[in-house]
């Protein structure tokens, strides 16, 4: 296990480097030029030449990256004489638009995400499993029927018409809600449930339809089995057949999507959070594109990545303990 | 200077961009819009043209809520140069040496002393300008200002790590080419303390309207010993009548008062709200929304985006809404551009044909209704030509398509096939220039290009379109900051051109812009400025389209609220506060 272990972490940090090198190579290769742009409107050739070398942008591309991934471990220093600072490890560079380091911006706006994320994820498996259980195990029913419907119905609802159409219902014609923003969970858990609420529901619903359809089939597969016809045989009570044999079995696929969808939503839902105007990630991340903020969009990838890789892995390593057939 | 793309459906498509790089339109100033006052009882909002605030005269106190899609670039004073900023940093943080008169209409236009006792002294021909500070000057911990400081920060606008701000000291400054700033211990001998309250540039030729230029932010003070580089974007340190309490970027800035703001030194701002909260990331149109149903605290809110053009039919057919609507000019002009470098439009006489048959009240019904625009008669704007419509060549708003075939048949030129590229969310107002230019023969294609892509098509000396729609805001209420950014045949490059779309090279204009900038006398200059319009008006480089106004709504317990001319139609922050303190929250 221990050993396993170690080489997908080296698998990771892998991934990350690649990820890294083929960000940073686009953004070179991309027509825009940020110094231009942070240069401003009557920018003279002499005054952009000094502007790219204050931003490190008159390098070779290797360069840039070299002196990118260096600072992430050591730190860099920004700026020169009086205005000089040091963006300290993990330095993720320093953003144009915000003069801040990528680093904090992140970790500020990291829990508006991770509040978005795990909120909603909690509201869609409970409706999604709990559709998609009771469908397999009334399979044909009208239960069955209608919820498959329903499931269908939502999941083919892009998440920014329901975003709309929640606001327009909720908030602005029954007034039942607030307009959405975000309250720290410290400084007040009910406004910050009552103001996330909406957007954990749009973002519950488009997830709960396919977590539905999913767990409905994995279930009646896995109800299929021979050992869940044997455990019944044996006597054994319905709800234990259901929920110890059943359900464990079926929940294996499901793990994974929830592993990539848990990882990709914690850095950040860009239409939700743009929608509904909560500062995360997906939102940085959204501002940082159309200001062409590179270290930004840079940060967020990365941030990104590591999400979605590390959820990956603790999903593998869940599936021993979920499926006990699997060894490391 | 800036060029401006914008457009109503551009507006709405680039949402999150209308503050930030919108800000396309958006440093631009001035407009009077006192120049077609009849119009304005039927069509126009109660800040617009009328000259009065909407809400009346505001009660001291409360918290004024400020909503926005976007967090701002940079308040800075050295880097401060898109719209809402400018107004909200000058306005409210941090004093110039001069600046707008707050107040509606015309008078918005005109200049007033701030941190310095007059509008400045110019001697040896307009060459140095001298300026005295006022007495007891003092920053928010209590630490006198002094003419050093305003210096620092002039110096500091050279710097290429601090980027963005108005670049007119590195233009205009003795000796300013080779200097990097002031963060390497270096410092620029052309401007000159002789003692704590004096301070004299020394320019590099005469300015006639330095004094405006002093209205700009980089003409702020900055005490050397809070120098933070790039990080003073998130602190300035205040002179203003509010300091920064919190500022948390992307999400919220909460102003409180500045208890070392002297009043009786500051005649134009009046602090009324005791608190100032700026709510950022708000989607656009929730921002309109908001504000129309002015529940709870929005009743206390003003908005910084533009209104959306979605929003127009929720406000104008309801006379309370409207009453709330400010919807000042800009100040900027939108223009079709004629490429004159090459056929059909460098013949003078087609291009005279199509200033006679464009229709441009159809253009300002494709942007929303004379509600948020007016029909422009002339190159500069009102404000630019003392408050009245220049209208010298008197073409029926609606275009003359007869006169307009006599022209082209005049011209030998019949049966001319163009194209039109505009921005993406033009592409309403291309088919109306389309269709008025039909009818008088003229068949244009339109290819409409992403706003993105727009200037780097447009700028292409050798690709550039024949026609094409955009827009240019002057700086400061002077012609210098116009006209010769469109119509100077010198400052067309091979690539990236800014303003001047219609590659226009004309001796005679360009002889006569070096005549008029170097004029000592600012009006004989400004007088100047209208000749010359009226000159390139009848050479017709361009057909001037229309003057577009800036709506911005408020909450119903905001007063004092009117589109500062001075800050292209932005709600003036100097006077605005609230009816009623005791029903703001927070």
């Amino acid at each position: 296990m221990i050993l396993y272990l170690g080489r997908r972490l080296l698998g990771v940090a892998g991934i990350l480097l690649a990820i890294c090198a083929i960000t940073f190579t686009i953004f070179y290769l991309l027509p825009n030029d940020p110094a231009a742009a942070a240069c401003g409107k009557t920018c003279s050739p002499e005054r952009l030449v000094e502007v790219k070398a204050a931003m490190g942008l008159d390098k070779p591309v290797w360069e840039q990256f070299f002196v990118y991934l260096l600072g992430i471990f050591a730190g860099r220093d920004y700026g020169s004489g009086a205005s000089a600072t040091h963006c300290g490890f993990p330095c993720l560079g320093y953003s144009y638009e915000y003069s801040l380091p990528v680093w904090d911006l992140l970790v500020d706006r990291l829990p508006v995400s991770v509040s978005l994320a795990i909120g909603s994820a909690v509201l869609w498996l409970v409706l999604g499993l709990g559709a998609g259980i009771t469908s397999a195990l009334r399979k044909n029913t009208v239960v069955d029927k209608i919820l498959t419907v329903l499931s269908v119905g939502a999941a083919s609802l892009p998440v920014y018409f329901t975003s709309i159409m929640l606001i327009w219902g909720v908030v602005r014609t029954a007034g039942l809600l607030p307009y959405p923003a975000y309250h720290n969970l410290t400084d007040n858990p009910l406004s910050w449930a009552s103001n996330l609420l909406l957007p954990w529901t749009a973002l519950a619903l488009l997830y709960a339809a396919q977590y539905a359809r999913q767990s409905r089939t994995s279930m009646i597969e896995a109800m299929a089995e021979p050992y869940i016809r044997t455990a019944r045989a044996k006597g054994m009570p319905a709800l234990t057949v259901t929920v110890k044999h059943g359900l464990r079995s079926g929940m294996t696929p499901i793990l994974t999507i929830f592993g990539m969808d848990l990882g990709g939503l914690l850095a950040g839902a860009v239409i939700t959070e743009s929608i509904f105007g909560l500062p995360g990630i997906g939102r940085l991340f959204y501002d940082g594109l159309l200001r062409s903020d590179q270290p930004v969009i840079l940060g967020v990838t990365l941030l990104a990545a590591f999400f979605i890789v590390v959820a990956n892995l603790l999903v593998d390593v869940l599936y021993a303990y979920v499926d006990p057939r699997v060894r490391y | 200077m800036n060029r401006r793309t914008q457009t109503a459906l551009a507006a709405a498509i680039a949402a999150a961009l209308t503050l930030g790089l919108g800000a396309c339109g958006s440093k631009d100033k001035s407009d009077s819009g006192s120049g077609d006052t009849a119009a304005a009882s039927s069509t126009k909002g109660p800040g617009a043209d009328t000259g009065t605030a909407v809400g009346g005269t505001p009660v001291k106190g409360g918290t004024l809520t400020v909503l926005t899609n976007q967090d701002f670039a940079h308040l800075d004073p050295a880097r401060n140069w898109t719209l809402p900023q400018m107004d909200f940093g000058t306005r409210l943080i941090y004093r110039t040496l001069v600046t707008f008169k707050a107040e509606p209409g015309d008078a918005g236009n005109q200049i007033v002393p701030d941190l310095a006792t007059d509008t400045g002294r110019p001697s040896d021909g307009g060459k140095t300008w001298s300026f005295t500070l006022r007495d007891g000057l003092k920053y928010e911990d209590g630490s006198p200002i002094k003419s050093s400081d305003i210096k620092y920060n002039v110096e500091r606008s050279f710097s290429p790590d601090l980027t963005g701000g108005p670049d007119y000291a590195a233009q205009y400054l003795a000796g300013g080419e080779n200097y990097k700033g002031p963060l390497t211990g270096e410092h620029l001998a052309s401007i000159e303390t002789p003692d704590d309250r004096t301070i004299v540039f020394r320019l590099k030729r005469p300015v006639a309207e330095f004094a405006y230029t002093a209205t700009l932010p980089t003409f702020a003070p900055v005490p050397p010993a809070q120098e933070k580089g790039t990080q003073y974007d998130m602190r300035p340190f205040s002179s203003g009548p509010y300091k920064i309490e919190s500022y948390d970027r992307g999400k919220q800035l909460v102003l409180v008062r500045n208890t070392n703001w002297d009043p009786s030194s500051d005649p134009i701002r009046k602090a009324y709200p005791d608190k100032i909260v700026v709510t950022q990331g708000l989607k656009g149109g929730q921002v309109d929304d908001r504000i129309i149903a002015s529940d709870g605290a929005d009743a206390s809110a003003i908005e910084m985006p533009w209104m959306r053009p979605e929003s127009v039919a929720k406000v104008l057919p309801k006379a309370d809404v409207k009453a709330r609507m400010v919807a000042e000019r800009t100040g900027c002009t939108d223009s079709l551009y004629l490429n004159t470098s090459k056929a059909p439009f460098d013949d003078p006489k087609v291009r005279e044909a199509v200033m006679w048959a464009v229709d441009r009240e159809a253009q300002v019904t494709a942007f929303g209704g004379p509600a948020i625009a007016d029909v422009a008669t002339s190159f500069l704007p009102p404000s630019l030509t003392g408050g009245v419509k220049a209208d010298p060549l008197k073409i029926p708003a609606a275009g003359d398509a007869a006169k307009a075939k006599d022209l082209l048949k005049a011209a030998g030129k019949t049966d001319l096939k163009v194209s039109l590229t505009v921005s993406l969310g033009d592409k309403t107002r291309g088919e109306a220039i389309q269709q008025s230019l039909s009818k008088a023969g003229i068949q244009v294609t339109v290819n409409t290009v992403d706003p993105s892509a727009f200037t780097d098509t447009l700028g292409d000396a050798k690709a550039a379109p024949e026609l094409t729609i955009n827009g240019w805001c002057p700086d400061y209420p002077s012609g210098a900051t116009f006209l010769p950014f469109l119509f100077d045949g010198r400052t067309i490059k091979d690539k990236g051109n800014q303003g001047n779309y219609s590659q226009f090279r004309d001796q005679a204009t360009m002889d006569e812009m070096d005549r008029i900038a170097a004029l000592p006398d600012v009006n004989e200059a400004n007088e100047a400025w209208k000749k010359l319009d009226e000159a390139l008006l009848q050479k017709a480089p361009a057909v001037p389209l229309m003057w577009q106004r800036r709506a911005l709504l408020v909450g119903t317990n905001v007063a004092g609220a009117f589109g500062a001319p001075g800050y292209a139609g932005m709600i003036d922050m100097a006077t605005v506060g609230l009816k009623d303190p005791a029903k703001s929250q927070g």
